[in-house]
């Protein structure tokens, strides 16, 4: 059971679905329009159900670098690693929930700040003045220089 | 021809040209440093200030900026692990990787040795081949075009590290980058494919945030993880000092860095195979150097000539893409179409009277790149040092701003917070491919060459029918495919004292 | 050095947002410009050189920007214009000028009206035309139809490198053979040097400085037209139907307004009457002109009345010819 929950097994089953999908999805296309689809996502189906197969019947170690890649970190405590990496997942889930919420340009500041006090629990002159600092960048580069587009913040509708 | 070459240098370094360049650098300096600022962008905004330039300081300028922006967009790749420009991205695998092993210093030190190299070689590759260029790009239809794709697609053989479960993860990698490449509007029949009912994706995914995605968010997260600085608790003052032994390196590696100098020139000249093909085949070229298979997977852990490959093709690419501009008014990447609006504006009709008529304003432009690069290159490696100390801040203040870097450089792509998702999505993907050990590198192969090959495969069966195949050029491109394949194999066969992983 | 950067941008924004004194509806504020696509594309170079020039014919002198929102063939930024940006007068926009055929056939995503839009009129025309390489013997529009699987490379169903040979071929009785896939139309006029194809369609400004060159030749226009190509054959009269004519005619439609600007429904009278106004008279600006004619873009100014016009027309077509319509008129690139 095991196994069959590990992340390996996760990665070329959701492969094996893409692949599947895109299959679905090109057979009422027309013939120029499937072909590359399907001539791509037909190996990915079956080499994908392969790797699958593999990651549930052979023994090999989790973080095993043999790929042409980085590998992450191993001298962390798995736990620690655990923790801290679910941690980092919801920061980032949260800074783009606060960017839909208040916008761009505030959010920037507030997600700096709020990072720098509660993750990374730094002194209030640091904070703050780096806090400035990414508003500053924000505001004067990208908001006012290059004029990019930032839709409001969702939390500006309500009172309208 | 030869005069041509040297008033073409003379042109440069008059002084209000040479002011107008450095004005440029300046700025290219910044824009490649920063993710959330393009060239491409920045070249579109800088187009009403050239009016009341003569065409030889607006280009002094224009230029200037454009070729500094890869240079520099390497720093941010290998500091931070973000690619500071979409063309800059294969430089994070083993830069980054470096930086993480307290020799943020070597890396940058050859990253700029080589797209020193790489600029020059462009440049004198290019000021050689210019009798031959025009025959050179016109045998080159959609069939060659086609199979050059094909070649480069091949290097997943090389990128897939070793034994046979690597492969299979290394083609099941690449093959999903080619499946995303297909996302958006069909050329052949207007169709949308795979675009979920979104108007986001009608122009298919964009490069910039599945590269920022696929990279930096893996990077942020073993970051945070380690709980440490980039550099990790290793010793400080070793980190400054590297920059002069990855100048060495350099030299050590040079026959590589010629080669890969070489392939990102040839890539530049050929229109439409786009600004982030070139670093990746070079980067697959690097890795094929390995000489045992355990050298090999030393790639993407922090080994230089990871660095070197990348920075010299990005570089020496960009002498190359200015033929397709200017000789036949074929931009051979965006920078370049902006760059050829800049062409109308100073009344100059590209054709091929450039590499005629005007041939001293072309070596001027290529002369440009060879000084700003020269220039940018000399200035940094003062301030190389320095920088390298930035992977000594201690992560927790260093992951707000990466991430302020990451999602602002992910949106300017497209303006649209669909940008963000993309960046989020292919960041998650990114990070659980690793863990599961398929790499990367395939993957983005795969997308970058996607739509390539599709369109010249259809051009070719189209226009040519089957014969296509059987064109000359076509032929010797098969066989390149066959050697890159099967390089790996033929290299280390018989070096294998570990039998491979598959059950 | 990061002190520096700060310097030169606030030098640059004091002197982008300098302000000027003056009493109107328009002092102090600042006007956007939302244009559809990637900075450095035609669009983006016509909205800037508006931009540019526009805020000398505005009371009150106000700053003019651009912002750039690229996506779907700017039907993402023409749904903003629709229905986010606020009608305060202080929003404009340009986007592709077949985002009316996208009304017309119903693409899925489309949301907005252009018909609702307060007009401000077209910047531009462009005429499309059918040009062949200079090489070879075809010099006519009947020359050209004796040719056998005449190959004309196009970058897909959509663009007008393929619809207008697209319908010559059906309607007009050619024998084209067409060959979609190239990734620009630069990048067609590169086949046609390798002799890869003989032909490409699209717009006469981008195809006018290869005819200069000697490349091609122009050998059949759409009803639109420019100096030069008067004489030119009109595809409308060649076609040998009824159906194929109109059906022509309407794909002539969005060359008459080749560069489309608008502002949100709703903007109130007094805002659009001044911002027609400058529009109008900034496109017959001095400085405007010369730089225009520098950076070899067209400039044909299309009163807001007739643009309307023209839109109207097109989208007042009975149901049972938008069907055909739907079927050899695409929407993309």
């Amino acid at each position: 059971m095991r196994r069959l929950l590990n992340l390996r097994f996760a990665l070329s089953l959701a492969a094996a679905c893409v692949a599947g999908y895109a299959l679905y999805a090109s057979w009422s296309w027309p013939f120029r329009t499937a072909l590359f689809p399907r001539v791509i996502a037909l190996p990915i189906l079956f080499l994908a159900l392969i790797e699958l197969a593999l990651s549930v019947w052979s023994i090999e170690r989790e973080r095993e670098g043999h790929a042409v890649d980085f590998q992450l970190t191993d001298t962390v405590e798995p736990a620690l690693a655990r923790k801290r990496t679910i941690a980092i997942i919801i920061w980032m889930l949260g800074f783009l929930v606060l960017i839909l919420l208040v916008g761009f340009p505030l959010a920037v500041p507030i997600f700096v700040f709020v990072y720098l006090r509660i993750a990374g629990r730094e002194p209030w002159t640091l904070t703050i003045v780096l806090t400035a600092i990414s508003w500053l960048f924000m505001e004067g580069l990208f908001n006012r220089f290059l004029h990019l587009p930032f839709p409001e913040g969702l939390i500006f509708g309500l009172w309208r | 021809m030869l005069d041509a070459f040297i008033d073409g240098l003379y042109v440069v370094f008059q002084w209000q040209t040479f002011l107008m360049m450095l004005l440029g650098i300046f700025l290219g300096f910044w824009v490649g440093l920063l993710p959330g600022l393009g060239g491409t962008t920045t070249l579109a905004l800088m187009l009403p200030f050239i009016y009341q330039m003569t065409p030889v300081e607006a280009f002094a300028f224009l230029l200037g900026m454009h070729s500094v922006v890869a240079t520099t967009g390497d720093i941010t790749s290998i500091l931070f692990g973000i690619p500071g420009e979409g063309t800059t991205a294969a430089t994070v695998l083993d830069g980054h990787a470096m930086a993480k092993k307290g020799e943020a210093g070597r890396a940058l030190g050859a990253a700029l040795m080589s797209s020193l190299i790489g600029a020059l070689i462009g440049a004198f590759a290019l000021a050689l081949a210019i009798p031959v260029v025009r025959p050179l790009v016109l045998s080159f239809g959609a069939p060659e075009l086609f199979m050059l794709a094909i070649v480069g697609i091949a290097f997943i053989s090389s990128l897939s590290g070793q034994g046979g479960r690597a492969l299979l993860r290394g083609i099941l990698a690449g093959l999903l980058g080619l499946l995303f490449a297909l996302v958006g509007q069909d050329p052949q029949a207007g169709v949308l494919r795979f675009t979920f009912g979104q108007l986001y994706l009608w122009n298919g995914l964009d490069l910039i945030p599945v590269l920022v995605g696929l990279f930096a968010i893996p990077e942020i997260i073993d970051l945070a993880v380690r709980g440490t600085s980039i550099a990790g608790e290793l010793p400080g003052e070793n980190l400054g000092r590297g920059v002069w032994v990855g100048v060495k390196d350099t030299f050590v590696h040079f026959w590589l860095t010629v080669r890969c100098s070489l392939v990102g020139t040839f890539i530049g000249i050929m229109p439409g195979l786009g600004g982030g093909v070139a670093q990746w085949i070079a980067y697959g070229h690097a890795v094929q150097s390995a000489r045992t298979s355990e050298e090999r997977t030393g790639f993407g852990k922090g080994d230089i000539r990871g660095v070197l490959g990348p920075g010299a093709a990005n570089n020496s690419k960009e002498g190359g893409s200015l033929i397709p501009t200017i000789a036949f008014g074929v931009p051979g990447s965006s920078s370049m179409a902006v760059l050829l609006g800049a062409f109308f504006l100073q009344g100059i009709m590209p054709g091929p009277d450039m590499l005629d008529k005007h041939l001293v304003l072309t070596f001027s432009m290529v002369w440009t790149m060879v000084v700003a690069n020269i220039i940018t290159v000399v200035i940094s490696l003062f301030f190389l040092n320095y920088l390298a100390k930035l992977t000594l801040i201690r992560g927790t203040v260093l992951i707000p701003f990466i991430l302020f870097l990451a999602f602002i450089g992910a949106y300017t792509s497209n303006n649209h917070l669909g940008d963000l998702l993309v960046l989020l999505a292919f960041g998650f993907l990114g990070y659980v491919m690793i863990r599961c050990g398929w790499p990367r590198s395939p993957l983005v192969l795969g997308f970058v060459l996607g739509r390539i090959a599709e369109n010249n495969f259809y051009i070719s069966t189209i226009r040519y029918g089957p014969s296509w195949a059987l064109r000359p050029l076509v032929l010797v491109l098969i066989a390149l495919t066959v050697i890159v394949l099967f390089f790996p194999f033929i290299r280390f066969k018989g070096r294998e004292l570990t039998g491979g992983e598959v059950s | 050095m990061k002190t520096s950067l700060i310097t030169f941008i606030s030098l640059v924004l004091f002197f982008a947002n300098a302000p000027s004194y003056g009493a109107s509806l328009y002092e102090g504020k600042t006007i956007t410009i939302i244009v559809g696509y990637k900075p450095g594309g035609g669009y983006d170079r016509y909205a800037r050189l508006i931009a540019k020039h526009l805020r000398k014919y505005i009371p009150g002198n106000p700053g003019v920007i651009v912002q750039n929102m690229p996506g779907a063939s700017s039907v993402i930024a023409a749904n903003h214009l629709f229905s986010v940006a606020k009608p305060d007068g202080l929003m404009i926009g340009t986007f592709n000028n077949a985002t009316v055929v996208a009304q017309l056939i119903k693409v899925e995503g489309v949301r907005f009206d252009l018909t609702k839009f307060a007009w401000l009129g077209s910047a531009a025309s462009d005429a499309v035309i059918l040009s062949v390489r200079s090489d070879l013997p075809y010099k006519t529009a009947d020359d050209l139809r004796k040719a056998k699987q005449f190959v004309i490379g196009t970058t897909g169903p959509g663009s007008s490198t393929h619809d207008f040979p697209a319908l010559l071929k059906e309607f007009a009785a050619f024998d084209f053979k067409l060959v979609p896939g190239y990734s620009s139309s630069a990048d067609v006029m590169l086949a046609v040097e390798r002799k890869e194809v003989d032909g490409r369609a699209g717009s006469y400004d981008s195809i006018k400085p290869f005819i200069d060159r000697g490349l091609v030749r122009p050998i059949i226009r759409n009803r639109t037209t420019a100096p030069g190509i008067e004489k030119l054959p009109v595809d409308e009269n060649l076609a040998t139907s009824q159906t194929g004519k109109l059906i022509m005619a309407v794909n002539a439609v969005p060359t008459q307004i080749y560069r489309p600007f608008v502002a949100p429904p709703g903007t109130a009278k007094d805002a659009i009457k001044i911002l027609r106004d400058a529009f109008a008279n900034a496109l017959k600006d001095k400085e405007l002109l010369a730089e225009a004619e520098k950076g070899k873009m067209t400039i044909d100014y299309v009163s807001p009345e007739d643009a309307l016009k023209v839109v109207a027309e097109v989208l007042g077509q009975p149901p049972d010819v938008v069907q055909v319509l739907a079927k050899y008129i695409k929407f993309g690139d």
